[in-house]
């Protein structure tokens, strides 16, 4: 073999057998294997495996809303502690505008609610107290907002019984959620659309004028009734205790009451639940869940033990799913489902052979065509073809990267695409063969040419690829990972693997001439 | 060694650029239209730019029209369709929010529980989301456009990177007039196939140009022209071969790769025929506005 160095074949051939080994996982294709090697396969998108996609945004919106009335709360309390009258508070959009009497505590009042909101911005102005939510401040209650739900969403999935889901942040308030296998998320959702917000609250029965006018007086709310609207509920704001000083809830089931969910305080909230129940005998208690009351039994007696039932209307499903929430804690705002993907595992199935069937006829086709134009050079492209759509798998199996129905759309793509850089040196080696006569120049040549003509139209491939990858979601990253790698397979097969097979022919066959 | 490579001659000498006029009036022409169809009638944006539910589902004992009846009543935007065969039908309906849409799944899925063997799929796309696609689609494309003009300029001369983006930019109005025409489905994978095909026709432009200046080099005298027609002449068989191979594949995948993959194989298609034409009668013929040489200057 003339002027063909033993590295150079080293190379080629480890790397070639490094491509098929490596695609034996994926091709084998045991789901279950534990084995170090077969591990190394390539992993299925939602939309061919069969599950669920959820991106979920978290309404900040809401607790903005909720910062900008504790703020009004807060100032309120520290006025009347200063004895400062205050003559009117407008909340606004990211502002509270507070107007007091006079000013001459103004500037105390500021300096005890900066103790309490530190990075709120406070301005003066004549008699006017401007709090403003401002965005480093919004910014912090997104941070920890997301990190919360994030943390409540696990535990509600994990309880679910959902195998290995993917949950993560995307972007700056939204949670993305891949479920494989869950083909109806019809529950999931159920699980994740409610906040969960559980608060124990002494009712204000005295006081009847203010629900006739529902108007409620300061420190006091209203709340409607969650079967029957036209019940209203005047109670302190302030809740007794919360959902998260629960340790257990579970559904269980009452002689009298039906269907309930029994639960267990923590220490502090026992404490706490037990001496407003001592304090308030013969009064009402309501349990509020996401902003309406379950139901508002009359405190017989100090209950001290620390846990106790909730009734209501439920079925065995519906007290069970609330035990599973209430357990998971309170999300700390609602989350919308702004997209939903859900695939079942037959199309996902389908979507495969239609695939396999797909890249193999495409893969016939060409290799056909290239052996009737290029005759044995074609033949030669086709090993490379071939050897450059195992290196596609293989790689795709030891990165771990996840294979999409787009994915798919893309190796078939490159089937087509790849053997290009073969035509582009075959075409070269065609035009040399004009000039020169010898067989190994004219093939050295060839190559030489090509290369650079190759990387140019490569790279712009890349390009458009790598583009793909970063705007794109989900499964069309699928098809720009598969199309990346497929450029850059090719790249190899052509210049190193088909280079090294026609040397080896020419040498083989003792070729004095050549013609393509 | 035998090959029916000699179809297409090793020489081939046609006169491409002189029908450059043509050419021209013709892509003038399927520009304009395809601009007009474009801002008329628009695409055929499906759910992923559209917003809104789609469901699929394969069904036994019944008919489209069945279902289409049984859903009409409660639903007045719905609309039905085959989905490859019969028995599988396509749902789809525009919610106006977010809460909503997921009510309608369900209330879609009790109404035809008894008629579906199974549910396919359902995508739900916020309307939120819907704009933030296209937004993210429309940001893809240009900037692919200008990172390719810029890779093109640092490579080759200036007016090249010219010639590569007016036959990249045609080619993508096209090819969106086409998909307008054919009404294909504007989804998430048709901004992926617009991309490709990019990518595609860059690609062979970049071939043929690199003969270009490859040609500019060795024939110092030869005509502009001449010189232009030689370039798109020796890559000729290079371009058509490379075509026909990535045809093969596609029209493999559009006839065997499944249904929800079809419009994407059908985009594709249609670029990268487009995109082989611009190469040769666009991209080329727009290097002529440049003087490339003094001489020249009276041609």
């Amino acid at each position: 073999m003339k002027n063909y160095p033993i590295w150079k074949s080293f190379t080629v051939i480890s790397l070639v057998l490094l491509g098929i080994i490596f695609a034996i996982p994926s091709i084998i294709y045991d789901e279950n294997s534990e084995n170090w090697f077969l591990k190394n396969k390539i992993n299925l998108g939602l939309d061919l495996q069969g599950g669920s996609y959820l991106l979920l945004e978290v309404q900040l919106n809401i607790l903005y809303k909720e910062e900008l009335d504790n703020f009004a709360d807060s100032v309120r309390l520290i006025s009347r502690d200063q004895a400062a009258k205050i003559d009117q508070i407008v909340i606004k959009e990211n502002d509270v505008i507070v107007t007091f009497a006079d000013i001459t505590k103004i500037k105390d009042i500021r300096d005890s609610f900066f103790q309490m909101y530190r990075g709120v911005s406070l301005q003066i102005n004549n008699n006017k107290l401007n709090i403003k939510l401002n965005d480093e401040y919004k910014k912090i209650i997104q941070d920890s907002a997301i990190k919360q739900s994030l943390e409540i969403v696990r535990k509600r999935i994990d309880e679910s019984g959902t195998k290995e889901p993917l949950i993560q942040r995307s972007g700056k308030k939204r949670i993305l959620l891949q479920l494989p296998g869950v083909k109806d998320p019809e529950r999931i959702k159920d699980l994740l659309g409610k906040t969960a917000k559980l608060t124990f609250h002494i009712v204000d029965d005295d006081n009847t004028s203010a629900l006739n006018n529902n108007l409620a007086p300061f420190g006091k709310m209203i709340v409607l009734d969650i079967y029957d609207e036209n019940i209203k509920y005047l109670l302190n704001k302030r809740a007794v205790v919360g959902g998260e000083n629960l340790v257990d809830a579970k559904g269980s089931f009452d002689q009298t009451e039906g269907h309930a969910v029994s639960f267990r305080f923590d220490t502090e909230g026992a404490q706490k639940f037990g001496k407003v129940t001592t304090n308030n005998i013969g009064k009402r208690m309501a349990v509020v869940l996401d902003g309406v009351v379950i139901t508002a039994p009359r405190i017989s007696s100090a209950i001290t033990g620390g846990s106790g039932i909730i009734t209501g209307n439920f079925n065995a499903q519906e007290a069970s799913d609330l035990a599973v929430l209430l357990r998971a804690g309170a999300l700390p705002a609602p989350l919308e489902i702004v997209e939903e993907r859900s695939v079942g595992a037959g199309l996902g199935a389908d979507s495969i052979a239609a695939g396999q069937i797909a890249a193999i006829i495409g893969m016939v086709l060409v290799c056909i065509f290239m052996i009737l134009i290029y005759g044995t050079f074609g033949a030669l492209a086709n090993v490379s073809l071939i050897v450059n759509l195992f290196i596609i798998i293989s790689l795709l199996g030891t990165i771990g990267a996840t294979l999409t129905l787009p994915g798919i759309a893309g190796i078939v793509l490159t089937i087509g695409m790849a053997v290009d850089a073969n035509v582009l040196i075959f075409e070269r080696i065609k035009e040399e063969s004009l000039k020169e006569t010898k067989v190994y120049q004219i093939v050295k040549n060839g190559f030489d040419r090509a290369m650079s003509t190759i990387l140019d139209a490569n790279i712009t491939t890349l390009i458009a690829a790598v583009l793909l990858f970063a705007f794109g979601s989900g499964p069309i990253r699928g098809f720009s990972i598969t199309l990346s790698l497929g450029v850059i397979a090719s790249m190899f097969t052509a210049l190193m693997l088909t280079n090294f097979l026609v040397y080896m022919y020419l040498s083989f066959a003792n070729k004095k001439e050549l013609k393509l | 060694m035998f090959g029916l490579n000699k179809i297409i001659p090793v020489e081939p000498n046609i006169n491409f650029l002189g029908l450059r006029r043509n050419f021209l009036i013709f892509s003038i022409l399927a520009i304009l239209i395809s601009i007009g169809l474009l801002s008329i009638k628009g695409l055929n944006l499906g759910i992923d730019f559209k917003g809104g539910t789609l469901i699929e589902v394969s069904t036994k004992n019944t008919s489209i029209g069945e279902l289409r009846e049984i859903l009409s009543s409660s639903y007045s935007d719905v609309s039905l369709q085959e989905f490859g065969n019969e028995n599988v039908i396509l749902i789809r309906l525009q919610n106006k929010s977010n809460q909503e849409s997921i009510e309608t799944v369900n209330s879609v899925k009790n109404l035809i529980q008894d008629k579906v063997v199974e549910f396919r799929r359902s995508e739900f796309v916020g309307p939120t989301i819907s704009s933030e696609l296209l937004f993210r689609g429309f940001q893809a494309v240009s900037f692919a456009l200008i990172a390719i003009l810029i890779y093109i300029w640092l490579r080759f001369e200036w007016q090249f990177g010219f010639g590569a983006v007016v036959a990249l930019t045609h080619d993508v109005l096209f090819t969106l007039g086409l998909l307008s025409i054919l009404n294909v489905e504007f989804s998430l994978a048709t901004i992926a196939a617009i991309l490709t095909i990019a990518g595609y026709s860059i690609n062979d432009t970049v071939v043929i140009f690199d003969r270009v200046r490859e040609n500019l080099r060795k024939y110092k005298k030869l005509e502009l022209v001449d010189l232009f027609n030689l370039s798109v002449n020796n890559t000729l068989s290079r371009t058509i071969m490379t075509s026909l191979t990535t045809l093969l594949a596609l029209v493999s995948l559009f006839i065997f790769g499944g249904e929800v993959i079809r419009p994407f194989a059908l985009t594709m298609i249609i670029g990268v025929i487009i995109g082989t034409y611009s190469s040769v009668f666009i991209a080329v013929p727009t290097l002529l506005i440049f003087k490339f040489r003094p001489q020249d200057e009276d041609d």
